[in-house]
């Protein structure tokens, strides 16, 4: 991968050393230097936009999160060490935000990756009119969460859509405004993102399964196995790579989680959707408590490089094999 | 997958299929029934009247021509270079460019807050354009380095021994080979680029500088509890994306599981 390594697995190849006649070792060296040219001038624009902004930003969060700021550039802010840290290790809200993050990552990516696996498994049965539910299910995945917000507003509203078809199906008694009460307003952020989410996860089931050979399914068959059976000990193990990836995917879009709670629930009721990223905005833009969104910004960029080392090492794994 | 044999059980599985797929088409049409009550067609009217929508729409292509752009031109060269080329440290750099990959918005938040300020870059469109890309740019290197590193290194070296210069060889050669993850990169840009929401949200508050995604908060705003309006304006805004997904499918799945995967 690195400029060492290639030189060496080149010249491995007799494409490089046949044809050339009297050019000993020495040349051929030279020649390989020559051809592979500085690489830096090519990776500066990435580097300096990614390291300008992203790193830029990291440094300086870090060190706001020492402050206790209002944000205006005219006013002076105080130093107060890790007293930030300190008040969000104590903040009821914080460590709410968090298990928000963690349960609702659980829930989602469970659902998601059932409801994708189903999808992906049908519509490889022959199904009628394929494209069209395909579009149906991939649709969600395109459009923006802003967009849809008001409509699952008006849908879980208390004279809206949902109530309309629960009472027209005879259960009066579920009725309820979805959004007023936390108990409920986290299971609508999150059908939410699961209606977003599964074409993704449906697409990469679907390329997935394109792999297996039908020939394996054939054998399971002869062999007296149902479709049930077949889908789980045969299709589900060789979708474990896709399982792994959506994984990663959920958890680090679990943390990334904004627009939705912030547009549907505004982060309640009495911070019942709140998550991370809800809880820096309110605590900045709304509070004007800049050092102490900040020290939550650090806590949310460690929880997010610990992921992306995680993603890292196992997209490593997968070149290697 | 399922074998049905039966007409049965063929019928079966479509009913299946239909029954889970009704809840994915239900909001839409919620969205498109709701826009459409009181006045009816009045409703898409009153948005269009608030004379935004153009701007809106215009801004949102702006902004997101520019980050394609922008993270489109940073990738190639980057995945070139990492792939292909002899870089001191090339392991340390691409560490450094990776460790991004997973970064939130939100933690870009108050940096960019002050920075904006501090420079007077409020309602500058560069001031989304940058941090968009930025956040973007680590995900599509990976993706791209991977597609490159497949590009066999023989090709680049018969441009070499014929006397063509390494922009030339990465420009002739290269990049023509490149169209299928250039795609791929193409399409989840400008998804996560016309989708954002708290960036622009943030940044832009001067109405003639928002986007679409703030269509709807900012017809909310001009006559609150119109929600036929507000579902209205969501319709307006939703419209493009499926058009675009329908007219370029495979480019959008593909794209999307393409960032999934890596």
């Amino acid at each position: 991968m690195s400029g060492a390594t290639t030189t060496p697995r080149s010249q491995g190849r007799p494409v490089s050393t046949t044809g050339r006649p009297g050019g000993g070792h020495r040349t051929r060296t030279r020649r390989r230097n020559h051809l592979q040219a500085a690489g830096l001038p090519w990776i500066l624009p990435a580097v300096v936009l990614v390291i300008g902004l992203v790193y830029f930003s990291i440094g300086y969060t870090g060190f706001v999160s020492t402050l206790d700021w209002n944000g205006f550039i005219l006013s002076s802010p105080e130093h107060v060490g890790g007293a930030n840290f300190t008040k969000m290790f104590g903040d009821t809200v914080f460590w709410q935000a968090l298990w928000h993050t963690a349960y609702f990552y659980v829930i989602t990516f469970v659902v998601q990756t059932v409801l994708g696996f189903v999808f992906a498994a049908l519509m490889h049965s022959r199904v009628r009119l394929g494209v069209v539910y395909k579009v149906i299910i991939f649709v969600p995945t395109v459009l923006a969460p802003a967009t849809m917000a008001p409509v699952f507003r008006q849908i879980f509203d208390a004279d809206g859509q949902f109530n309309w078809l629960l009472s027209h199906a005879g259960l009066d008694s579920l009725t309820r405004p979805w959004l007023a009460d936390a108990s409920t307003a986290m299971p609508v952020v999150m059908a939410i993102t699961v209606w977003q989410w599964t074409g993704l996860t449906f697409i990469l089931f679907y390329a997935a399964m394109s792999q297996i050979d039908p020939e394996i399914l054939e054998a399971a068959r002869i062999d007296g196995a149902g479709n049930v059976r077949t889908l789980r000990s045969i299709v589900w193990p060789m979708c474990g790579g896709t399982t792994a990836a959506l994984a990663m995917l959920g958890l680090i879009g679990a943390l990334k989680t904004f627009d939705v709670p912030y547009l549907v629930t505004k982060a309640g009721p009495n911070h019942g959707t709140e998550f991370l990223g809800t809880y820096i905005y309110q605590t900045m833009v709304q509070e004007k408590h800049f050092g102490y969104a900040a020290a939550i910004s650090v806590a949310l960029l460690v929880l997010a490089i610990g992921g992306g080392v995680l993603m890292s090492i196992r997209s490593r794994r997968t070149e290697g094999s | 997958m399922f074998e049905a044999r039966t007409r049965t059980s063929r019928i079966g599985l479509q009913v299946l299929v239909t029954i889970l797929a009704l809840p994915f088409l239900a909001p839409l049409v919620a969205m498109v029934q709701g826009s459409l009550g009181g006045r009816g067609i009045g409703n898409y009217q009153k948005v269009f009247d608030t004379g935004v929508v153009g701007t809106y729409f215009r801004n949102s292509i702006i902004i997101s021509v520019c980050v394609i752009s922008l993270v489109y031109i940073c990738t190639m060269l980057a995945a070139f270079g990492f792939a292909k080329l002899r870089i001191a440290g090339k392991e340390v750099w691409f560490w450094l460019l990776i460790a991004a990959l997973t970064m939130p918005e939100a933690v870009l938040l108050t940096p960019l807050f002050v920075t904006a300020s501090k420079f007077d870059m409020y309602n500058e469109f560069i001031a989304v354009i940058l941090p968009l890309a930025a956040l973007q740019v680590p995900f599509t290197v990976l993706l791209a380095r991977n597609f490159f590193n497949g590009v066999p290194t023989e090709l680049m070296d018969a441009g070499r021994v014929d006397g063509a210069s390494i922009v030339q060889v990465f420009w002739r050669i290269v990049l023509p080979l490149t169209r299928p993850i250039a795609a791929a990169i193409v399409v989840l840009t400008l998804i996560n680029s016309w989708n954002a929401y708290l960036l622009p949200m943030l940044m832009l508050n001067d109405p003639s500088k928002q986007v679409v995604t703030l269509l709807p908060s900012f017809f909310t705003s001009q006559y609150t509890n119109d929600q036929t309006g507000v579902l209205a304006a969501a319709v307006i805004t939703a419209v493009p994306e499926i058009v675009a997904y329908l007219s370029l499918q495979k480019y959008f799945e593909r794209g999307l599981a393409a960032g999934a995967l890596k």
